[in-house]
């Protein structure tokens, strides 16, 4: 069952590659779509919210030109990710640009914990203790759609290649240039924000 | 033993499966006596879940439409080069 999926996903992924290949517009469409927010999240991680716009076009630009190359060694989801990544590094490189991992990180109050480092608050299961009880309230969606985007650029990319898009720690490190335990930092530090975000509603 | 302080700080390595032998023994035992860390890395968990299906996406004010029509004259404009 999952071998069919993922040859019905590499199939589809074959023929949308050849549609842009041949000039389909709709196929454009749908690779916009589908891929322009992810090469965001990753341009604006590396080159900042300024420039990310043009980098990632610039990147579409130079994917178009040579797809007729593109080999399948990777999925094309993680091909464009590649080149909007080189792009926005050479970009950095340019103008001596400089990401700190520690903007908007606050660490978890200190109150919460006695002299011993243990919890002084009780943390009590959840309500709605499925993914799938959480999605049914919509308030909580844009609490944590809100939640996501007050991310710094570089904690939501991390989030979103690895908890959303299912990259492999190593490939994310590659893209952001970021050490193992850079990148392990910041998605941590993602998932906690969210997860307080989540709790604050539960708790309202 | 570890504190709760530093289940908190290693949580997503131990979901991920990325700590240490020792760390992980470690983390196991302080989980097997405290309920709050424990639900702690349940509610962490419920949260990557709950990510993973509502995919929250960055804010972007792109015109995709023009942008997919942008690449779109640039493919024709190449494929015409090529014939």
């Amino acid at each position: 069952m999952i071998n069919k999926f993922f040859k019905s996903k590499r199939d589809d992924e074959a023929a949308l590659i050849q549609n842009l290949i041949d000039g389909d517009p709709v196929a454009f469409e749908h690779a916009v779509a589908e891929y322009h927010n992810l090469m965001l999240s990753v341009a604006r991680a590396i080159v900042g919210s300024s420039v990310a716009d043009e980098v990632v076009q610039e990147a579409w630009l130079s994917a178009i030109k040579a797809l007729p190359k593109f080999e399948g060694r990777s999925s094309l989801k993680t091909w464009l990710v590649q080149i909007v990544s080189n792009g926005a590094k050479s970009r950095v490189r340019r103008e001596n640009r400089y990401t700190s991992l520690d903007v908007g990180w606050e660490a978890i109050p200190a109150d919460k914990f006695d002299h011993t480092g243990h919890r002084i608050d009780n943390v009590s299961a959840w309500e709605h203790a499925t993914p799938e009880a959480l999605l049914a309230n919509e308030q909580l969606q844009t609490v944590i759609e809100q939640a996501f985007q007050a991310l710094p650029a570089m904690q939501r990319a991390a989030m979103t290649m690895i908890d959303m898009e299912g990259f492999k720690i190593e490939e994310v490190c590659n893209i952001l240039d970021v050490s193992s335990s850079n990148a392990r930092v910041l998605l941590h530090r993602a998932r906690v924000a969210v997860h307080q975000s989540i709790e604050q509603y539960q708790d309202n | 033993m570890l504190q709760c302080k530093d289940v908190i700080e290693e949580t997503s390595n131990y979901i991920d499966g990325d700590l240490p032998f020792f760390k992980r023994v470690g983390l196991f035992l302080h989980v097997a006596i405290c309920r709050c860390c424990r639900n702690y890395i349940d509610q962490i968990r419920q949260t990557i879940h709950t990510l993973a299906v509502t995919k929250p996406t960055e804010l972007d004010d792109t015109d995709k439409q023009a942008l997919a029509q942008k690449l779109h004259k640039a493919c024709e404009k190449k494929n015409a080069g090529n014939h």
